[in-house]
């Protein structure tokens, strides 16, 4: 290939405007390749040919399969199980080719959109941040070696479909989107047969070793369950490596995150275009911040040097036939405008502010950032960017910072600085899985937004428990609180019970051995006799005693008791349940083994609301029971009998004609012994 | 003839079970030697030649399956740190509540052999890995119920050390220059009811003897190079007399051929099998019920596992 082909091969791919390149035909290609092999280093990628005097292997291709997993927002299994957790995704596959429900897979919490309609729903914030296809879970992997990827297969073995996004993290400490599945992806219908998913990666040159899936169960039957995660690629020398990696820790501050969210590739072709026009701003050394001084201070002039074309003013054109000559957007009124910006994703909006001073003033208006979601800027959220929003969101009400933070790109000073600016009229705060967070973090929570009616914090566990909750006891309006998959002291929660009256939702699943659930469960129908959700998924310790106490708490109307009172009977706790919660909607029963048939029977005659109930892997269930349920619940939707050992395999084809019959999802997967 | 075509069938089946585990013992032996080859040239890693062979009770009800030999079930696994070996046999008792008491034993040696390669796994607590596997079965959706002794040995590499961790009357022995050099104690409640972990059906708790994993007897002991360590199900220890099995196991001391220790270990499982057979015969088993009081001859016929395994160094 000549140098001259590379070159324009290279260049066309990131510049997005076509129609200049062949313009810059006159430019000098060989010393503008070696300056963006040193500002881009991401590509080197494969054994260059413009630097004859490396001599570079090839590299080999390699296929490898997980090595640990590094992060997960959901699973179904609890923390040090190997069944259904997260850790299955390691290693070879155990179960692949085989279809079907098996504990050595990875398995996450939720499916469907079940949980969406459930009483304990929440409302995303600033929902026009996120992408079409949300994403509901994610799993961060590692692998052994270094490879340009060509492939990554993803290896499911039971109800496949899940997967939208693939990410992968480079050298340059930057996450790049190697694929994302277009909505006709999700209209075809996937085969009900496990399958080694493999779509076709973006070409790029990056070098990595962790990936990153993203998952959206709204349209799965049932669990999805994932059994290995392969990446293929060519192997770079360790050589080449080392370099780069040297390069990274020489380079100045990196690259602001306003001019990073919005220019995103685009940074390339700014530099391209004025490298060819006349007014060459000097910035070899420090292009980053003189790049960012730039574009805030002397854009405007440059653009009217150059006469480019103002974007807003084609915009106003078709307005102008409409409307009296000389008339323009920023001719409406203030606040009109603003109820415009107000419908902007974050993104949108900062591109917005870049294009006049007027907008500038009026995109950086307060009001428009009294609702914040970072989520889905997840990977470019940084300590500058939290920064700069503080400037601006002086009327913080909602703020959501999950999943932000996962490579140190956010300290945890900064984040308290941030909070003890603009939180202190705090009402909703969802800080999931943010890697960010310490003792001192959730003081500042605890200290500063004493006006909080939500707080969300999933996914904080860490060994030894890090997080100290004591100051989060000032907190005493909530009335949403999420600790899923998070370690806490008992104490602690039962003093914030007690201080909560209010409180409405309580989620404490995966919550671990060292809590003594009975006792909540006391402090519970105490203090908090309001509750309307209760999520105590996988709680082991506990007992009739405990459920006895739940069903004190009249207002309940989603109850969610997965595999808790194992081993226990019941006991009179289910009737008085039903009896005293006439409002319960949702009931999730999931492997109670000690439901007996008298249970049933309560359930079909008391339960005249429920919506969704889950008696997987109860053993003492037949047919019989099954249609009674069916008959007495008139406002049932979801009915989940996997696993229940006591159905016999013939009975299954009555159960597909009673879901039609009577309009329930009857769910009945086990797992299929080919042996 | 009958009964001796029976007999061929049933060694033809043995071997062939034997077989493949002499395949993936041989293979095994084969690579930890290379990887032992390549790393130090000086002293091997110290590591386990092993070999299984067994026999179900009822040969009808039980079709051959890989890992299990009727209700008894065993497993094998190395990591980098520890040679790992197991057995567990199944409480025959809950057949009659309508529960395969196979699927406890099974499940419990399936998933040590799964948690020997995590992050967690100490190899100088065998009583961990059984505790895991223990807790692992009530995270399962499908209920497995029954009840199940079991038997875990592990070779720590660096220390050379075997630590073993016995519940019930499985067990082990481990023969060093013609001697029994250690042996584990059955542990039993009372005659013929060993200690076992359990997993009643809901409701029944109470009433079903179910003991927890750390009243499992730990042993930790040295071992040396050409030590023959055999664990086996309360099958072969209440059939096979000691000094027969002494005979049969000194001849293997510091055998390192695959083959040949796989002939031994069939024909310990074989005499086993003829004894527990043999109606007239004094067998350990008759001994000891004679002692209890209870006039018994004969074997005793049950499941019967041998894993026979030399330490290599």
């Amino acid at each position: 290939m000549s140098l001259l082909a590379l070159a324009q091969a290279s260049a066309s791919t990131s510049t997005s405007s076509s129609s200049d390149t062949e313009l810059d035909a006159q430019i000098d290609f060989s010393t503008m390749l070696m300056q963006r092999q040193r500002e881009l280093s991401g590509w080197f990628g494969c054994g260059s040919k413009m630097q004859p005097d490396q001599v570079e292997d090839q590299g080999y291709y390699l296929e490898q399969f997980v090595l640990g997993v590094l992060d997960f927002s959901s699973q179904y299994g609890i923390e040090y199980s190997i069944s259904y957790t997260a850790a299955n995704v390691i290693g070879r596959p155990s179960k692949f080719p085989n279809y079907g429900d098996y504990p050595e897979t990875f398995t996450m919490r939720t499916y469907g959109d079940w949980w969406q309609l459930a009483p304990s729903a929440t409302r995303e914030i600033q929902p026009q941040n996120l992408p079409k296809l949300a994403t509901h879970d994610y799993i961060v992997v590692y692998f052994e070696d270094y490879v340009v990827p060509t492939e990554v297969a993803i290896f499911e073995t039971f109800n496949p479909g899940a997967v939208i996004r693939i990410w992968a993290y480079g050298l340059t400490k930057h996450w790049t989107c190697l694929w994302e599945a277009l909505d006709t992806d999700l209209t075809a219908p996937t085969p009900r047969n496990s399958r080694r998913f493999a779509p076709t990666l973006k070409k790029t040159t990056m070098i990595t070793k962790t990936i990153r899936i993203d998952f959206n169960h709204s349209r799965l039957n049932y669990y999805t369950e994932i059994d290995a995660i392969m990446l293929c690629g060519r192997t770079v020398s360790g050589r080449l490596i080392q370099s780069i990696l040297g390069e990274q820790a020489r380079a100045t501050k990196s690259l602001s995150p306003l001019s990073k969210m919005a220019s995103g590739q685009m940074a390339g072709s700014i530099t391209c275009k004025l490298q060819s026009l006349e007014f060459k701003p000097n910035f070899r050394e420090k292009s980053d911040t003189s790049l960012h001084e730039f574009i805030s201070n002397d854009l405007g002039k440059f653009m009217m040097d150059n006469r480019l074309e103002d974007p807003l003013a084609s915009v106003s054109a078709p307005a102008a036939e409409a409307v009296p000559p000389g008339m323009c957007v920023t001719d409406l009124p203030f606040e009109i405008i603003l109820k415009i910006l107000s419908y902007l994703d974050l993104k949108s909006l900062f591109r917005v502010g870049r294009v006049s001073r007027t907008f500038y003033d009026i995109s950086t208006h307060p009001l428009l950032y009294a609702e914040l979601n970072l989520k889905p800027y997840w990977l470019v959220a940084s300590s500058e960017l939290l920064c700069t929003l503080a400037r601006r969101a002086t009327m913080l009400r909602k703020l959501d910072l999950s999943w932000c933070g996962g490579s140190n790109e956010i300290s945890p000073t900064e984040f308290k600085k941030f909070l003890t600016q603009r939180g202190d009229n705090l009402t909703h705060l969802r800080l999931n899985s943010c890697k960010f967070l310490n003792a001192s973090c959730i003081e500042n929570v605890g200290i500063v937004c004493d006006n909080l009616i939500e707080l969300s914090l999933r996914n904080c566990a860490t060994d030894p428990p890090l997080l100290n909750f004591s100051c989060l006891a000032n907190l005493k309006n909530l009335e949403r609180l999420d600790l899923f998959q998070t370690a806490f002291d008992t104490e602690l929660l039962l003093s914030m019970l007690e201080g909560n009256r209010k409180l409405k939702h309580l989620n404490l699943a995966f919550c671990g051995v060292s809590v003594n659930m009975d006792d909540v469960a006391d402090h519970l129908a105490t203090y908090n006799t309001q509750l309307v959700s209760l999520d105590l998924w996988k709680a082991h310790f506990l007992s009739a005693r405990g459920l006895l106490a739940i069903s004190r708490c009249s207002q309940l109307e989603e109850l969610d008791l997965g595999w808790c009172l194992r081993e226990a009977s019941l006991g009179d706790g289910l009737f008085q349940l039903l009896s005293n919660c006439p409002k319960l909607r949702k009931l999730f029963l999931s492997a109670v083994r000690g439901t007996t048939e008298r249970d049933l029977i309560h359930i079909a005659t008391l339960g005249k609301n429920l919506e969704q109930l889950d008696l997987m892997g109860i053993l003492n269930i037949t047919h019989e029971r099954i249609y009674d349920i069916l008959v007495h619940c008139p406002k049932l939707q979801l009915l989940d009998l996997s696993f229940c050992e006591n159905i016999m395999e013939r009975e299954f084809d009555v159960l597909a004609e009673w879901s039609r019959q009577f309009k329930v999802d009857i769910k009945s997967s086990r797992i299929f012994d080919t042996r | 003839m009958h009964s001796l075509h029976w007999t061929s069938r049933m060694i033809s089946r043995a071997l062939r079970s034997s077989f493949s585990t002499l395949l993936e013992s041989a293979t095994g032996a084969a690579a930890s030697k290379g990887g032992e080859g390549a790393l130090k040239s000086a002293s091997p890693r110290p590591h386990f030649v092993s070999v299984v062979c067994g026999f179900a009770k009822d040969n009808l009800r039980h079709k051959y399956k890989p890992g299990k030999y009727g209700e008894d079930s065993w497993f094998k696994a190395s990591t980098e740190q520890a040679d790992v070996m197991g057995v567990a046999d199944g409480v025959g008792g809950w057949r009659s509540y309508g529960i395969d008491p196979g699927e406890f034993s099974s499940f419990l040696m399936r998933t040590c052999e799964r948690l020997v390669q995590c992050s967690h796994f100490n190899p100088q607590r065998p009583v961990n890995l059984l505790a895991y596997s223990y807790c692992e079965l009530m995270e399962q959706k499908k209920p497995i119920l029954g009840s199940s002794t079991a038997c875990v040995l592990i070779l720590n590499r660096e220390t050379k050390t075997v630590h073993t961790a016995n519940i019930g009357d499985s067990g082990f022995m481990v023969v060093r220059q013609g001697e029994v050099v250690h042996k584990s104690e059955e542990q039993q409640h009372y005659f013929n009811t060993p200690f076992q972990l359990s997993l009643p059906p809901p409701g029944h708790g109470p009433n079903v003897l179910s003991d927890s994993p750390e009243s499992a007897d730990t042993m930790s002991f040295p071992v040396e190079d050409g030590d023959v360590i055999l664990i086996a199900t309360d099958g072969v220890f209440d059939n096979v007399p000691e000094d027969l099995m002494l005979d049969v196991l000194r001849d293997v001391e510091g055998e390192r051929d695959p083959v040949k220790l796989q002939m031994t270990a069939n024909s310990l499982a074989l005499m086993a099998r003829t004894l527990s057979l043999n109606s007239e015969f004094l067998s350990p088993f008759a001994l000891s019920a004679r002692r209890n009081n209870i006039q018994a001859r004969g074997g005793k016929p049950d499941d019967i596992t041998v894993v026979l395994a030399t330490v290599a160094m």
